[in-house]
Order: structure tokens, then C-alpha cells, then sequence
């Protein structure tokens, strides 16, 4: 196994492990958001260590190895995503079910006379 | 059989259509079930022409959602405006035709009889079987296996929409998926509260209507995609 693919393996391995616990805390997030950061600043401000940490990882070029890498975020980012399009959701249909049921309209001549 | 349909003045039965964009099919649902003589609520989830006109001079609580939200979310809505009536059963069916009242009858008995809590239609259990169209037969099929692997639940037939829950089960089920996959969600809720239930055969006309209205193969991905989100995010 190549250095690239333990790499690979273990981003996923975190995003699911962050997934299934799903943890709301944005402690976690902040740590996350910092370290990309960090890593992005530092890459870009010295090119050349992409290329030597894709070479001790059996990439070869380090632009490679950055683009592998924004695949796992990116990953991570529409699991982020639909997480909150589904939090949204489920408000969205609360409301609409409440407004719902209270314009309920009743039968106006049955037999089930239980209209409260 | 039929008979026992009038029996029980004493329970009340409630049966809840959620509706989308529905017409005359629904109509004739509503005329097929009246002779009944349970309460029919009709679940507008947010058809682009509002069905209350349509409705007005038939004997049903009509229920709209202001925006479509899917299938799931109108009956769990069908649901809650449900438990406001007390009812002993709660039934539900198709807006398209699929479903007859004839089917009925053998859906609520093993629920007066206090045998089970949820009674699910099976049109696989039927010796109808060779009615059903083979690509459907195919999705079906594999839906089970999946509605297997996620709820441990090994039923014959997946998403037939004709279900009746007596007063227990309908206090504890709470459908949250909005979609299609409301129909596993309901079978991991029977695994989650341990409510017993039972498959019963039942009929389903497929017209040319119900096969337009139905699922396509495309919407089973959808499904399963829905599934995962919910076992991740649950």
C-alpha cells in the first residue's frame, strides 16, 4: 500500500467516523476550518513541500496530491451539506404541517360529527 | 367477509389519502371507500390546483400542505390530524386507484382481534402475483432485500402504501423521511417500538393511470440515497 492511499483511507475513514457520531459541536468544526487553513497557507506559500510530501507518499507531483486531497474535502463537504438541507427540512415541514392541520377544513354534512 | 366492515360502531376508523395532484381517480377512491362509513381524510400535499373545490360536496376532512413536501410528510400530517379524532384504526391508501375497499376488511380484522398493531398490504402474498409488471416484480424485489439490510425486516412486498395501524402503533410511528423512503422508515419504526405485525394479501389494479403516477426505476436510487442519509444522520 502507497503512502497516498493510507492518506486517502484515512480521510474517509474520519469524515465517516464525523458523520456517524455527528457531532453538533462547533468546537470540532473550528479545529477543522483552522487546519485546512493552515495547511493551505503553508502549501501555498511553499509550493515545493507539496511535491516532496508527494513524493514520500507515492503521488509524484505535488499538485496531485492537492487535488486528492480536495476530493476527501469535498466529500466531507456535501455530507456537511445535505446534513443541514435535511435539518431545514424537517423545520420547514413542521411549519408547513402545523399550518396545515390548523386550516383543516371538515366535512359539512357527515356522519362523523367530531369536529373540535 | 365484507360484513365485518359494519360491525364495530364502537371503533372508529379513520383512512388517510394523501393526494398529489389527483383528479377524477381520486374521486372515484373517495366514492369506492364512502360506503364504509369510516372517516376519510384527504392529504393535499401541495397540489398545484387546490383539491377543496373538488372535495366540497364529499363527506372528507381535507388536510393541505402549502407546499409538496412527499409522500411521507403528508401521511405523517395524516397522522397528526388523525390522532386530534381518537381513532381506534387508521388506514392508508393510495390516491391513484391502486387500492380498493374490498381489500379492507381482511386489513383491519387481526387489528379487532388485538393480534397485531400494524397490518401492511402485500400484493405478493395474493394469488395475483402474475399481475404485477415484471419491471416493477424486479425493484420490488430488490427494495425488500434493501428494507432487509437496513430494518431486519424480511416482508414480501416493499412500498405498498395500503397500511392499517391500530391506536398503539399510531401513537408511536413518527415518519420523518418526507419521500419515498417512508416506507422503510416505518419498518424500522416496528423494529424501534416492537410492534407486532402482519403482512395480508391484498389487490392492486395497475391502469395506465397508476403506472404514470408510480415510481420509476430512477426514484428507487433516490430511495436508497435518502436511507443512507437517514441511517448517517439519525
Amino acid at each position: 500500500m502507497t503512502g497516498i492511499q493510507l492518506v486517502l483511507l484515512t480521510g474517509v475513514a474520519f469524515i465517516s467516523l464525523y458523520f456517524i457520531i455527528r457531532l453538533k459541536k462547533k468546537l470540532l468544526d473550528l479545529v477543522l476550518l483552522l487546519a485546512l487553513i493552515v495547511a493551505a497557507l503553508i502549501f501555498i506559500i511553499w509550493p515545493d513541500l507539496t511535491t516532496a510530501l508527494a513524493q514520500k507518499l507515492g503521488v509524484g507531483r505535488g499538485a496531485d496530491l492537492v487535488f486528492y486531497l480536495s476530493i476527501l474535502i469535498f466529500w466531507f463537504v456535501v455530507l456537511k451539506l445535505y446534513a443541514r438541507i435535511r435539518q431545514l427540512e424537517k423545520s420547514f415541514t413542521q411549519i408547513i404541517r402545523e399550518d396545515a392541520i390548523k386550516k383543516a377544513s371538515t366535512p359539512s354534512v357527515n356522519q362523523s360529527a367530531d369536529n373540535e | 367477509m365484507p360484513e365485518l366492515i359494519h360491525t364495530p360502531p364502537h371503533n372508529k376508523i379513520v383512512v388517510i389519502i394523501p393526494a398529489y395532484n389527483e383528479g377524477a381517480v381520486l374521486l372515484s377512491v373517495i366514492k369506492d371507500m364512502h360506503p364504509t362509513g369510516f372517516t376519510i381524510i384527504v392529504v393535499d400535499d401541495g397540489s398545484d390546483i387546490t383539491l377543496d373545490q373538488m372535495l366540497k360536496t364529499y363527506p372528507v376532512f381535507y388536510v393541505r400542505h402549502r407546499a409538496n413536501l412527499g409522500q411521507g410528510a403528508a401521511l405523517q400530517t395524516g397522522f397528526d390530524f388523525a390522532k386530534k379524532l381518537n381513532p381506534d384504526i387508521i388506514i392508508t391508501m393510495d390516491a391513484d386507484g391502486q387500492h380498493h375497499s374490498s381489500s379492507v376488511s381482511s386489513m383491519i380484522e387481526p387489528l379487532l382481534t388485538n393480534e397485531v398493531d400494524i397490518v401492511l398490504g402485500s400484493r405478493f402474498l395474493s394469488s395475483g402475483e402474475t399481475s404485477v409488471p415484471i419491471m416493477k416484480k424486479l425493484v420490488l424485489h430488490t427494495a425488500r432485500i434493501i428494507n432487509y439490510i437496513f430494518s431486519g425486516l424480511l416482508l414480501s412486498d416493499a412500498h405498498n402504501g395500503l397500511r392499517a395501524f391500530n391506536a398503539i402503533a399510531l401513537k408511536k410511528i413518527t415518519i420523518t423521511e418526507n419521500r419515498m423512503a417512508h416506507a422503510s422508515e416505518i419498518l424500522f419504526e416496528i423494529k424501534k417500538h416492537k410492534l407486532r405485525f402482519k403482512e395480508v394479501p391484498v389487490t392492486i389494479s395497475y391502469t395506465a393511470y397508476s403506472k404514470r403516477k408510480g415510481q420509476s426505476i430512477w426514484d428507487s436510487f433516490r430511495i436508497l440515497f435518502d436511507l443512507i442519509l437517514h441511517k448517517l444522520f439519525k
